[in-house]
């Protein structure tokens, strides 16, 4: 029930947001950070011992004769992702101190945590689409709206890759849906339910492969556009490098978790029905993504833009999770899963300190083009150090959380995938370069004169970076934290 | 006893790190003292460790799991303590001497924040129980060399360096990761719950063997090796260290001559048994590369001129016979852990003397590190030049100093590898390259020590060097002394690493070939450099000399070839691939809504356009279903 009360608490604090005026930044702030401390409290509280399956469960029937109700729960992936969506929600709003907004930003940022929120609690899969939509609005809305030069493109560009994405989805759920109907003549939309490897078996699904193709591949379709994966990407580095930056750190630290939820959630309990091939093509195209968007990014001159395509091609990695994880068998298709979901978690982390960071550099710089500043370490020690730290971690430096998912998914690919693996080498070898080279061009070397004094992050935005490196550390340090649930989740579902 | 003292041996400085930038930044000195007093923290706490495991074999091992199937802990057998007491002792004496070195310095708390955790990297590194968590500690003192050689970030030449560093020993470090892969995840398919363990590693070699089988950990033990050779800097993955010399050059002293590269070294000997019981590949392959490092880096150093690079070109060769001792462990079994491990710890105090007395050169020289501009530095400060005379000499293994007895019994075991496969051709070639880096090595040292010692200045500043305030000089005197004495210990060292080492002995001839190259490597430089008679040679005409100072073109290959041309220009083709890709979804979309604006008139806007799309595609479906019939 108390996460429930959280939910419905987060909607009433987006609607007040909505029409607060003065000091509009402290209320949302406050609003949430409040959510953040809850979902904390729930998480330590009901997840200390957790040893797998869906807690917190409840539901209210809506219509029994099709089988809607409104039905919530919680389970390692899904606490995890909660975790990541709050604080990294908390820390755009934040960071959004930085420039001024108008109310209707705070509402809006607001309804998109709504949106991820109910998502991730959902079981039943109507509201489960529901909410995949309610997150797409708002998010396009603020492009339209507060975004950069070009951003009806950029925004319209995200609305119609992720609406068609979101037709196949619908789609699926709707032939899931059907198929359950005509096999036991019970309407159900429980996600539970529909997604139970029992249910879904090789026995029913040979008999009408062509809908299971079609499953499968409007499931696929949808989350990889939401990944993204190439070559469904192209309107992720339009909308990263346009959005006003509180949105970009949304965007890469929050929205990004969706593709992989749903592999996670959705795909991976009914993972009886993908066929080998598939996930190797889906391996395939990690691979593909990782090195594609790495080398993308070695040529950027904006760092903004740059770093999209970082974040972009570590998506990469949850592709190659999921894939391995298929193919795998035991410890090692464990390992590969839990170091998927890892991914995600550690990657919007990570993104959130590299754009909050780069968010300041903007600010005083005036510019995200990383050949026309250098030598900021000398006036800016702390917003350097800051960034320098989110380079580190982004390369997947060990310590720092990237790298627990990354050693977990390499060390347990290479049963699957021999020496192909020397392919993820490449493209992570690529990642340290650039990595290295945009801190080498923007920090170090001489200052540019002509930027003037410059003035260093002061208490309040050291505060908040630094808690999100400490979240970073933490979970590079002491990963059981979530890789424990994580792997009970994992061990559960397989 | 579970969280017992040993703990703080590696968190003691880095407790102190954060401790040392907010103090420092505050009050001058401290940052500094509070390093140094850390550093002298994990001497002592080392030191109790030894004496309470000096009498037993039985080693410590604690350990927690991390996450997953990883642990994460310590683990401590008397290899252990010796890289302790070494990576210690030698990093406390660095620190006392950077407070000179430093004190000018506005960034000092920085610095010595870094070089703490950078100690406490190296002593995490040395004690861990698991190798992903060695790994860890692997990749955090290699940030910390990336931070201090790029530590004047304002110097162009030091951040492209520390750039260089960086991506060349991720190279490695990823190779290392692969190996770690196939131990990983051919283990775990046997259903072992703990892979990755360093004593599962140590004490269980057999099952492991049976396993996974000798082929699969050749290919561990190359990939190993790999990360090894990045960190450790032999060829080919040697080129990021000359150019590390740009940072400060305690820093030098401390990561890239003493401490951290000799982590490859014993990340090798410290899983052992993966090669021993490998098939004869790996080991062999350590062994040659070790051998031909050795000469190579010894060749390259004759024709350097900067003092400090000189020094980072015999780093190198000296590694390599770290690493050729360990290659020979299919002949020798675990006495080769001594050889080698005693080399690395002689090494360590008479390259860090070096490096320290380099610092007080450079200082009093204002950086001037060319060493044709030094000369007659003898005369100016001979308390300096004494302390570079005693660290040359050990350098070059003159006996009696320690290098002697560490270095000419890696050459002698080198010899009785090739007694011992019958005078096999093959197997030659290890003792004619050490052979041959022992000339090397005379040559390159007194070369650098005539010029800088000797003759009359041939600068300005040369001419009004000064020695320094002679206290600073106690940390310097205190390596001296043991570059001169520690000879003394070399076969209990080795029955403490591993009980009964393999004593080698070998013909009058052959045990007295190693000094006869150095003796004819001082004729050689006396003739040349001890007099000027080499202002007078012309070498640059000399295709092998042009050869040498191009450092075989291997830099040039990695920058010029595979940097610019291969990596970027893949870049440069697949952002232009990416960005046609862009343009082309976008004129598709531009004609969707071309197509769109049709259906406008009707619908007015694309919102609805969707809806009714979605609607009608849901029909379609449900009609498509109802058409199948039931399943």
């Amino acid at each position: 029930m108390f996460i429930l009360y959280i939910f419905i608490l987060l909607i009433i604090f987006a609607i007040i947001s909505l029409f607060v005026k003065k000091q509009r930044w402290a209320v949302a702030t406050a609003e949430s950070a409040i959510i953040l401390i809850l979902t904390v409290i729930y998480a330590l509280s009901r997840f200390y011992n957790y040893t797998g399956g869906l807690i917190s469960t409840g539901s209210y029937p809506i219509d029994k004769s099709i089988g809607i109700s409104f039905s919530y729960g919680i389970d390692g992936l899904s606490v995890a992702l909660l975790f990541l969506t709050t604080v990294i929600m908390f820390v755009a709003i934040y960071m959004s101190k930085v420039e001024s907004f108008d109310r209707r930003f705070f509402g809006l940022m607001l309804f998109t945590e709504v949106g991820l929120y109910g998502l991730l609690i959902s079981r039943n899969f109507l509201f489960f689409y529901v909410f995949w939509e309610v997150i797409i609005i708002p998010v396009f809305v603020m492009i339209a709206l507060f975004g950069g030069e070009g951003r009806e493109r950029a925004s319209l560009k995200f609305f119609v890759y992720t609406q068609i994405g979101s037709v196949l989805l619908l789609l699926s759920i709707m032939t899931l849906f059907a198929y359950y109907g005509s096999a036991y003549n019970v309407f159900t939309l429980n996600m539970s339910t529909l997604l139970n490897p029992a249910f879904i078996t090789k026995e029913i699904t040979d008999k009408v492969p062509f809908w299971t193709d079609f499953l499968l591949f409007g499931f696929f379709f949808a989350f990889l556009v939401k990944m993204p994966s190439f070559p469904l990407h192209s309107w992720l580095p339009d909308a990263y490098t346009v959005s006003p930056y509180p949105l970009t750190i949304v965007l890469s630290g929050a929205i990004s978790l969706m593709g992989g939820y749903g592999f996670f959630g959705v795909l991976m309990p009914i993972a009886g029905v993908i066929s080998p091939s598939v996930a190797w093509f889906i391996i395939g195209l990690g691979i593909f993504s990782l090195v594609y968007f790495a080398l993308t990014a070695m040529f950027q001159t904006n760092t903004k833009k740059m770093m999209s395509y970082a974040s972009a091609a570590s998506m990469g990695f949850i592709l190659i999770a999921f894939g391995d994880g298929l193919i795998a068998t035991s410890i090692n298709s464990f390992t590969s899963y839990a170091g998927g979901i890892y991914q995600i978690l550690a990657h919007g982390l990570i993104m959130g300190l590299v754009f909050a960071s780069l968010y300041l550099i903007k600010n005083r710089t005036g510019t995200d083009s990383n050949l026309s500043v250098s030598g900021l370490w000398r006036d800016l020690p702390y917003i350097s150090g800051f960034f320098l730290a989110g380079v580190m971690a982004s390369l997947g430096l060990p310590g720092l959380a990237g790298f627990i998912s990354e050693a977990s998914i390499v060390l347990s690919s290479y049963y699957v995938l021999g020496f192909i693996i020397f392919f993820i080498i490449f493209g992570m070898i690529i990642t340290a370069s650039y990595h290295v080279w945009a801190v080498q061009k923007t920090l170090n070397g001489p200052f540019t004169e002509k930027l003037g004094k410059l003035r260093d992050a002061n208490a309040s935005e050291i505060l908040i970076l630094s808690f999100l490196f400490i979240l970073i550390l933490l979970l590079g340090v002491y990963p059981n934290l979530f890789f424990a649930p994580i792997l009970s989740f994992v061990k559960g579902v397989v | 006893m579970v969280f017992s003292y040993y703990w703080f041996i590696f968190l003691t400085p880095l407790i102190a790190a954060p401790i040392a930038e907010i103090v420092g930044k505050r009050i001058k000195n401290a940052a500094g003292w509070i390093a140094s007093l850390a550093i002298a923290i994990s001497l002592a706490l080392s030191i109790v460790l030894w004496l309470s495991l000096r009498g037993t074999s039985t080693p410590i091992h604690n350990s927690y799991r991390w996450f997953g199937y990883i642990d994460a802990g310590i683990y401590v057998d008397h290899l252990t303590i010796i890289m302790l007491l070494m990576v210690s002792f030698v990093s406390l004496m660095i620190h006392l001497f950077a407070n000179y070195y430093m004190k000018d310095d506005p960034r000092k708390n920085l610095y010595f924040a870094e070089t703490a955790l950078f100690t406490s990297g190296m002593l995490g590194l040395v004690m861990s129980s698991n190798l992903l968590e060695f790994f860890l500690f692997w990749e955090l003192v290699g940030l910390c060399s990336y931070l201090l050689i790029g530590f004047w970030f304002f110097k162009p030449n030091a951040s492209s360096a520390a750039k260089k560093a960086f991506i060349v020993t991720r190279v490695g470090d990823l190779l290392f990761i692969i190996g770690l892969a196939v131990l990983y995840s051919t283990l775990t398919a046997k259903g072992v719950t703990n892979p990755l363990s360093i004593p599962f590693i140590v004490n269980h070699i057999s099952t492991i063997v049976s396993d996974i089988g000798a082929q699969n950990l050749t290919i561990i033990g190359l990939l190993f090796l790999g990360g090894a050779a990045g960190k450790s800097a032999q060829f080919p993955l040697h080129v990021w260290i000359p150019d590390s010399m740009e940072g400060p050059t305690t820093v030098s002293a401390l990561i890239h001559a003493a401490t951290m590269v000799t982590a490859g070294v014993y990340l090798i000997a410290r899983i052992l048994p993966i090669y021993a019981n490998a098939t004869y590949v790996a080991p062999d392959a350590v062994l040659y590369i070790g051998a031909f490092t050795a000469v190579f880096a010894g060749t390259i150093g004759i024709a350097v001129n900067d003092i400090k690079r000189i020094l980072a070109y015999s780093t190198i060769s000296q590694i390599g016979y770290m690493m050729a001792a360990l290659g020979m462990v299919s002949t020798f079994g675990d006495s080769v852990i001594g050889y080698s491990m005693y080399h690395v710890v002689v090494h360590a105090v008479f390259k860090a003397l070096l490096f320290m007395v380099a610092a007080v050169i450079l200082l009093t020289l204002m950086e001037l590190r060319d060493v044709r501009k030094m000369g007659g530095l003898w005369r100016r400060m001979p308390w300096t030049i004494t302390l570079f005379f005693i660290g040359s000499i050990t350098l070059a293994a003159i006996p009696p100093t320690a290098a002697y007895f560490s270095k000419d019994t890696i050459i002698d075991v080198a010899y009785n590898f090739y007694a011992l496969h019958g005078f096999a051709f093959w197997a030659l070639w290890p003792w004619v390259f050490l052979v041959l880096g022992a000339l090397t090595t005379a040559l390159y040292t007194f070369r650098m020590f005539f010029l800088v010692a000797l003759g009359k200045p041939r600068s300005k500043l040369a001419a009004e060097a000064k020695d320094p305030p002679k206290v600073v000089l106690i940390p310097l005197m205190i390596l001296a002394f043991l570059s001169l004495t520690l000879g003394i210990i070399q076969y209990r060292f080795y029955d403490f690493i591993t009980p009964h080492t393999i004593v080698v002995s070998l013909p009058l001839l052959e045990k007295y070939t190693p000094l006869t190259m150095v003796v004819v490597g001082l004729i050689i430089t006396l003739a040349l450099y001890a007099t000027t008679k080499w202002q007078r040679m012309n070498l640059s005409r000399n295709p092998l000399y042009k050869l040498v100072r191009a450092k075989f073109f291997l830099d040039a290959l990695y920058t010029r070839v595979i940097a610019e041309r291969v990596i970027l220009g893949l870049s440069s083709g697949v952002s232009r691939i990416e960005s046609g890709f862009s343009r082309s979804v976008e004129g598709t979309g531009k004609g969707a809504m071309g197509f769109g604006s049709i259906l406008r008139k009707i619908e007015n806007g694309v919102v609805e356009y969707y809806f009714v799309f979605l609607i009608a595609g849901v029909a379609i479906l449900m009609l498509l279903l109802e058409i199948y019939g039931g399943i």
